[in-house]
C-alpha cells in the first residue's frame, strides 16, 4: 500500500503553541471520488471523512508529501450542522512541506461527516477506439475504450471514478503547483515557469489489460461530458486500467475519397465517413478525442487486415465524423487541362496590357477500382474571386463553397470511371473591375 | 521578534556619528495592537501601538530592525494620548544601523500610547476566488479567501489583518507562514454564462483544423447590489469555477484570472471552451464595384460588394447564447443582414445569436466597403 496522504485531527490546548497539540483520531477515508480530466493533467479528489470534533477550537492536519497535490485547491467542509462548525483558516507552517492545517470553531462534540476537495496531478485518462469494417465496408464496428492511469504517487482504493470530456481553461499546471514551495509562492515573486509533466518522469506503468465489462454512464454537464464508471475502481499508484466505454456493430459508413489540392496535394485521401447518430447508431454521448485504429474483416474467416489509424477530434452528438486514413491507392482522381486560351485583351493610354481574360478547359477523370462503391468529394481551387464556370457530364453535385473554391460531389459505383468538364474563366487586372 | 523599539530617556541630546556611542537605556514596550493592511497588492502596510514611559524632557527613543526589511523612509509615528503637549522634534537615522531615532519632547512624565507605521517587504497577500455554480448554470456560490504570506523575518502574534473591505482577522502568524482565510461567502449570486465566436482570433473552417475549434465559454457576475454585491471593488485574483453536478457532487469547470472589478463593473471569467457548437465561417462574395479612375485610366477609388457566411451548428440539447464578433475595416455601409448587430464600435459588430437545441443558424451579412484606396 502507498498511502501518503495522511489525515489527523488535533485538539489543541493551547492558541497559538505548535508544541501542545494532542493528538485524537487519525480517521480513514471512507468515500473517496475521482473526477479525472482528459485535456489538462488534472484530477478533482473528493473525500469523505467523519471527523470527530471537540467543542471549540480544532486543529486538522493534512499532509501530502511525495504525492502531486495541489495545495492552493485544499477545501474543507462539513456535511452537516454546517451553521456550528466554521472554518476559521488553513495554514501551511514555515519550513514544512506537504503539510496544511485547518482551524476549526465548532461549537458542538461528536462525530462530524466532512468532506475534503483537492486537485491532484499525474492520474490521466484517454479514450481510444478500435474500428472494424465488415468485409463490404458498409458497416462497422466501433469499440470505444477509456484508459485510466494513475501515476500520482497516491493509491485510490474503492474510488468512484469519473471521466470529463472537455477543453478547460488552466491558469497553471497543477503538476507546477503542486511542486511549489511556499504553497502560494513567496511575495512578488513570480510563478515558476510552465513545465510540461515529461512521460519519461515516470515509471512504466504496468498496464492491468484484462476487461472489466462495466457500464459507464454518461451525462452533459456545462461544456463538458462526464462519465460515471459503475462500481468503484482501486487504481494504485503506477498502475493503468483499461475500461470499455461502449460496443457498437453495424454502423452504416461511406467509403469517401476526397481530392484538394491545397489541403492533400495530388493524392487522393481515404475517408471513412458516418455520423454520431441515432440513425447511425450512435448518438447517445460525445464521443472524446483519441486514437482509432481501422481493421477490416478481410476474408470470410474473420481474419483481419489492417487499414491505418487516426486521431479523431472530439464529436458532439449528431456531427458527421470523417476519419482520415490516409492516401488512396485504388480509386484515382485525375484533373487534367485540356485547353487553354487567353482573350478579350483591354489596353491602357499607353498602350500596355491592363487586363485580359483566361479560359481553362479541365477533364476530371474519377476511376473506383474497388469492388465496392464510393463517394468522391473533389475540391477546385482558384486564384482569386472573378471567375465564372461552366460545367459539363457526370459530375454530380457542384456547389461554391467560398470565393476562391467549388466542389463536386459524385457517387461511384465499383469498378467505374466517370469523367466530367468544367470549364473557367479567369479575368485578370482591368477585366476584374 | 526581528524589529525592536528601544527606548530610552536621556535629557542631554548627544548624537556623535559613531553609533556605538549613542546612550541606549533600554525598556522594551510590547507591541499592544498590530494591524497588518493589506490593501494595497504591492505593500504592506504594518500600524503597531506601545505605550511608552516618557519622562519630562528630551526622549529619545530607537526603532531598529535587523532580519527584517523595514523601508526606512515609509515609518512614522503617532502620538495618540496627548497629541497637543506630546512632541516629536527629530528624526535620525544612525549610520550603518537598520535603525531609526526619534527625539520626543514631553512636558511632563506621561504614559504615552503611540502609533508606529511602516512598509515591510516579504509579507503579502493574494485574493482567490471559489465559485460554484448550479447546474442549470444560473446562479453561483461564491467565495473569496485572503491568502497571507508572510516572509518577512518577523512573527506576529495577534495582529488584525485587514483588507480595504470583508472580514478583520485576528490571527498569529508566524514566519514563512502561510494563511488561508475566508474574506467573502455569499449564496445564489446571479451570473451570465457566454460563449463568443470571434472571427478576428478563431478559424473559419474548422475543416481545416487539426482538432476542435472551442468557443470561449465566459461566466459574468455584475459587482452590484442585484448580486448581493457591489459594495466594494473586487480585488484581481485567481478565480476557480465548480459546478453542481446534480448529485451531491461537483465538477471542476476552469479557471481564470478574475481582473480589478470596481463597482457596476462585470466579474469576467473564461472557463472553457464549448465544442458542441461549430462555426463555419466563409466569404461568398468579395468583388470591387463604383471604380473611379484618375486621368490616366488608374483606379483611385472603389467600393466592394462582400458577403459573409456564418454557419452555426449547436450540437447541445440546451439553448446558447453565442455573441459573434466580426469586423468591417474602413469606411462601410451595411446592405442585407440576416440578424440584427450592435456597433461595438466603427468596424466591430456584435451578432447576439440565440441557438436552440440542436439547431442549425446561418448569419448572413452583405456589406459594402466605401471608398477603398
Amino acid at each position: 500500500m502507498n498511502r501518503k496522504i495522511v489525515f489527523v485531527s488535533v485538539l489543541i490546548l493551547c492558541a497559538f503553541s505548535y508544541g501542545k497539540i494532542d493528538l485524537v483520531t487519525l480517521p480513514d477515508r471512507e468515500k473517496v471520488q475521482l473526477t479525472i480530466y482528459n485535456s489538462a493533467d488534472l484530477t478533482l479528489v473528493r473525500e469523505s471523512r467523519t471527523l470527530t470534533m471537540k467543542k471549540g477550537d480544532n486543529k486538522l492536519q493534512f499532509s501530502w508529501a511525495n504525492t502531486l497535490i495541489d495545495p492552493t485547491s485544499l477545501d474543507l467542509y462539513p456535511l452537516k450542522d454546517a451553521d456550528k462548525i466554521s472554518v476559521t483558516d488553513l495554514y501551511f507552517s514555515p519550513r514544512i512541506t506537504g503539510l496544511g492545517t485547518w482551524n476549526i470553531l465548532s461549537k458542538i462534540s461528536g462525530k462530524v461527516p466532512c468532506e475534503v476537495n483537492y486537485f491532484t496531478s499525474g492520474i490521466s485518462w484517454q479514450a481510444y477506439y478500435i474500428a472494424t469494417l465488415s468485409q463490404d465496408e458498409k458497416t462497422m464496428k466501433l469499440e470505444g475504450y477509456v484508459k485510466v492511469k494513475n501515476r500520482s504517487g497516491e493509491d485510490y482504493e474503492n474510488a468512484q471514478v469519473r471521466l470529463i470530456v472537455g477543453k478547460i481553461h488552466l491558469l497553471d499546471e497543477i503538476a507546477n503547483l503542486a511542486r511549489r514551495y511556499p504553497p502560494y509562492g513567496r511575495p512578488q515573486e513570480p510563478l515558476p515557469p510552465r513545465e510540461i509533466l515529461g512521460e519519461g518522469k515516470f515509471m512504466l506503468a504496468q498496464a492491468s489489460d484484462r476487461m472489466i465489462e462495466k457500464r459507464i454512464e454518461k451525462e452533459g454537464l456545462s461544456e463538458y461530458f462526464l462519465y460515471t464508471i459503475e462500481g468503484t475502481e482501486t487504481i494504485p499508484d503506477g498502475w493503468t486500467k483499461r475500461l470499455l466505454s461502449f460496443s457498437q456493430d453495424k454502423i452504416p459508413v461511406i467509403n469517401l475519397y476526397k481530392y484538394d489540392e491545397s489541403r492533400f496535394g495530388k493524392d487522393t485521401v481515404r475517408f471513412i465517413h458516418f455520423k454520431n447518430s441515432k440513425s447511425h447508431l450512435l448518438g447517445k454521448e460525445p464521443l472524446p478525442d483519441g486514437l482509432i485504429k481501422v481493421f477490416k474483416i478481410a476474408d470470410k474467416n474473420q481474419r483481419l487486415s489492417y487499414i491505418g489509424q487516426d486521431r479523431t477530434k472530439y464529436i458532439p452528438v449528431d456531427q458527421e465524423v470523417e476519419l482520415n486514413l490516409g492516401a488512396a491507392k485504388d480509386i484515382k482522381i485525375e484533373p487534367k487541362k485540356t485547353a487553354y486560351k487567353t482573350l478579350n485583351y483591354v489596353f491602357d493610354k499607353s498602350g500596355n496590357i491592363a487586363g485580359w481574360d483566361e479560359e481553362q478547359e479541365w477533364t476530371v477523370k474519377v476511376s473506383n477500382y474497388r469492388h465496392i462503391p464510393a463517394r468522391v468529394e473533389i475540391t477546385r481551387n482558384f486564384p482569386h474571386q472573378y471567375w465564372s464556370i461552366e460545367n459539363r457530364g457526370d459530375y454530380g453535385n457542384y456547389k461554391q463553397i467560398d470565393i476562391k473554391n467549388v466542389r463536386y460531389v459524385i457517387e461511384i459505383p465499383p469498378a467505374t470511371t466517370k469523367q466530367f468538364t468544367y470549364k473557367v474563366t479567369l479575368k485578370w487586372g482591368e477585366r476584374q473591375n | 521578534m526581528k524589529i525592536w523599539l528601544i527606548f530610552a530617556a536621556i535629557t542631554i541630546i548627544f548624537l556623535s556619528g559613531d553609533a556605538s556611542a549613542r546612550t541606549k537605556f533600554v525598556a522594551l514596550p510590547e507591541r499592544e495592537e498590530t494591524v497588518i493592511k493589506l490593501d494595497n497588492p504591492y505593500f504592506t502596510l504594518v500600524e503597531e501601538e506601545r505605550v511608552l514611559t516618557l519622562q519630562k524632557g528630551t526622549n529619545q527613543v530607537d526603532f531598529s530592525w535587523t532580519g527584517v526589511s523595514v523601508d526606512p523612509d515609509s515609518i512614522r509615528i503617532k502620538i495618540l494620548d496627548h497629541p497637543e503637549e506630546v512632541k516629536l522634534i527629530s528624526v535620525s537615522y544612525p549610520p550603518g544601523e537598520n535603525a531609526l531615532v526619534w527625539q520626543i519632547y514631553s512636558p511632563q512624565a506621561y504614559e504615552e500610547k503611540i502609533r508606529i507605521s511602516y512598509l515591510l517587504k516579504n509579507i503579502d497577500r493574494l485574493i482567490t476566488y471559489r465559485l460554484v455554480a448550479d447546474k442549470d448554470e444560473t446562479k453561483v456560490n461564491f467565495q473569496s479567501h485572503l491568502i497571507l504570506r508572510n516572509f518577512s523575518g518577523e512573527d506576529f502574534s495577534m495582529a488584525k489583518i485587514l483588507l480595504d473591505y470583508g472580514e478583520v482577522f485576528e490571527k498569529s502568524v508566524a514566519h514563512e507562514e502561510t494563511k488561508q482565510m475566508l474574506l467573502l461567502s455569499k449564496d445564489n449570486i446571479p451570473i451570465e454564462k457566454k460563449l463568443t465566436f470571434d472571427a478576428r482570433i478563431l478559424p473559419w473552417d474548422p475543416e481545416k483544423v487539426m482538432g476542435n475549434v472551442g468557443i470561449p465559454v465566459i461566466y459574468e457576475i455584475k459587482n452590484d447590489r442585484k448580486s448581493a454585491l457591489g459594495e466594494f471593488g473586487l480585488w484581481y485574483g485567481k478565480a476557480r469555477v465548480f459546478q453542481d453536478d446534480g448529485r451531491g457532487s461537483t465538477i471542476f469547470l476552469g479557471e481564470d484570472n478574475a481582473g480589478y472589478t470596481p463597482p457596476g463593473e462585470k466579474f469576467a471569467l473564461y472557463v472553457g471552451d464549448s465544442r458542441d457548437i461549430v462555426v463555419t465561417q466563409r466569404k461568398i462574395k468579395d468583388i470591387k464595384i463604383n471604380v473611379r479612375r484618375n486621368n490616366g485610366g488608374g483606379i483611385v477609388l472603389y467600393d466592394t460588394d462582400e458577403i459573409i457566411r456564418v454557419e452555426i451548428e449547436n450540437f447541445k440539447d440546451s439553448t446558447a447564447n453565442l455573441t459573434l464578433i466580426q469586423e468591417i475595416p474602413g469606411e462601410w455601409d451595411m446592405e442585407e443582414a440576416s440578424h440584427g448587430y450592435e456597433k461595438e464600435d466603427a468596424n466591430i459588430l456584435k451578432f447576439n445569436i440565440k441557438l436552440a437545441p440542436k439547431s442549425k443558424e446561418t448569419v448572413t451579412f452583405h456589406y459594402h466597403r466605401r471608398n477603398v484606396r
